[in-house]
């Protein structure tokens, strides 16, 4: 499997050509309506005092989407910036803060990231939640922050997100584990009589 | 077989007057094709840098690189230093940085990049700019 990121550490993040040139980096990430899969990243230039560029990078010019870097084949696959924020507006900011629900109807917490798949798949495979006492007992004085898998219905509304009871089983306190988890998650789900 | 820094501050000759126009300061590699295509000298005193082809020069040795000819080629591409460069695979996950360039000095081929984790044969190289070098992944 391939490494999982947080979606907000990509920001920053250099966008990197195959001929070793970095044309920009990440400002913000992108994903389409149901949250399943990055559509795209905004981007700045890069340094300290460059600020938002015009052009973005929609993901079917991503070559990579790697640990230390987003490559592209060239600065050609940039593209102007309305093709990927249009799917930005309707979806971005929303699925940020909103509650989780399962599909059993328990409240489990609120979002709080979005874990997406490195390579170049672009699969978001879970979420970053500021758990609810209902899910991880433990210190009263803050909430948890654990990973929780998207599974592979998702409803998305604008203010919650349901996934399936049965993820909320496979939660992790760091992505290392929580890679684990996620393949213990699908394995079950296959196996499972439905 | 040579290593990049085995040529650095060599002295540059020409062959027919055996004058000296400085010491080699860098070699330009072109990642795609996998050769260096110019070298770079700087005057001893007047510190200006001078930029040949390759096919201007006649031998790099061990102890001196001999120049047919100084004239400046038609086109000097941008040079970008390899040695202390960070190399990048084409997944987007750092390797490490250059250590040193593995070449030949009689034909200008790059054999290998060399780095703390071992050696990138040349066919594995993509592309080289000014923030790393790509190289395919292994």
């Amino acid at each position: 499997m391939n490494e999982l990121m947080a979606a907000r550490s990509l920001t920053t993040r250099p966008v990197v050509t195959l001929g070793g040139d970095a044309v920009a980096q990440v400002k913000d990430t992108v994903f389409d309506a149901a949250a399943g899969r990055i559509t795209g990243f905004t981007l700045s230039g890069r340094g300290l005092l460059s600020g938002p560029l015009k052009q973005s990078l929609p993901w079917s010019g991503v070559h990579a989407l790697g640990h230390d870097a987003v490559m592209i084949a060239d600065a050609g696959v940039l593209a102007e910036t309305p093709v990927v924020v249009a799917r930005r507006e309707a979806q971005q900011g929303r699925v940020l803060h909103a509650r989780v629900l399962t599909d059993e109807g328990t409240e489990v917490g609120t979002v709080l990231d979005v874990v997406v798949e490195g390579g170049t798949s672009g699969r978001v495979v879970g979420f970053r939640i500021a758990a609810d006492k209902s899910l991880v007992r433990g210190s009263r004085r803050r909430r948890h922050r654990v990973y929780v898998p998207r599974g592979e219905t998702l409803a998305v509304s604008g203010r919650a997100l349901v996934i399936p009871a049965d993820a909320t089983r496979y939660v992790a306190d760091d992505l290392p584990s929580f890679a684990a988890r996620l393949g213990a998650f699908h394995d079950g789900r296959k196996e499972a009589p439905s | 077989m040579m290593l990049f820094s085995q040529t650095r501050g060599l002295p540059v000759l020409t062959l027919t007057e055996a004058e000296e126009i400085g010491v080699l300061r860098s070699l330009t590699v072109d990642a795609r094709s996998g050769v260096v295509t110019h070298v770079r000298v700087r005057g001893r005193h007047a510190r200006k840098e001078t930029v040949l082809a390759w096919g201007a020069l006649h031998a790099v040795g061990p102890d001196a690189v001999l120049v047919r000819s100084v004239a400046a080629p038609a086109e000097a591409p941008p040079h970008h230093e390899l040695p202390g460069l960070r190399i990048l695979a084409e997944t987007g996950d750092q390797l490490g940085t250059v250590q040193d360039v593995v070449f030949e000095p009689e034909t200008g081929r790059i054999e290998a990049v060399r780095t703390v984790q071992g050696d990138l044969p040349a066919d594995r190289l993509l592309g080289l700019g000014e923030y790393a070098l790509v190289v395919r992944a292994g």
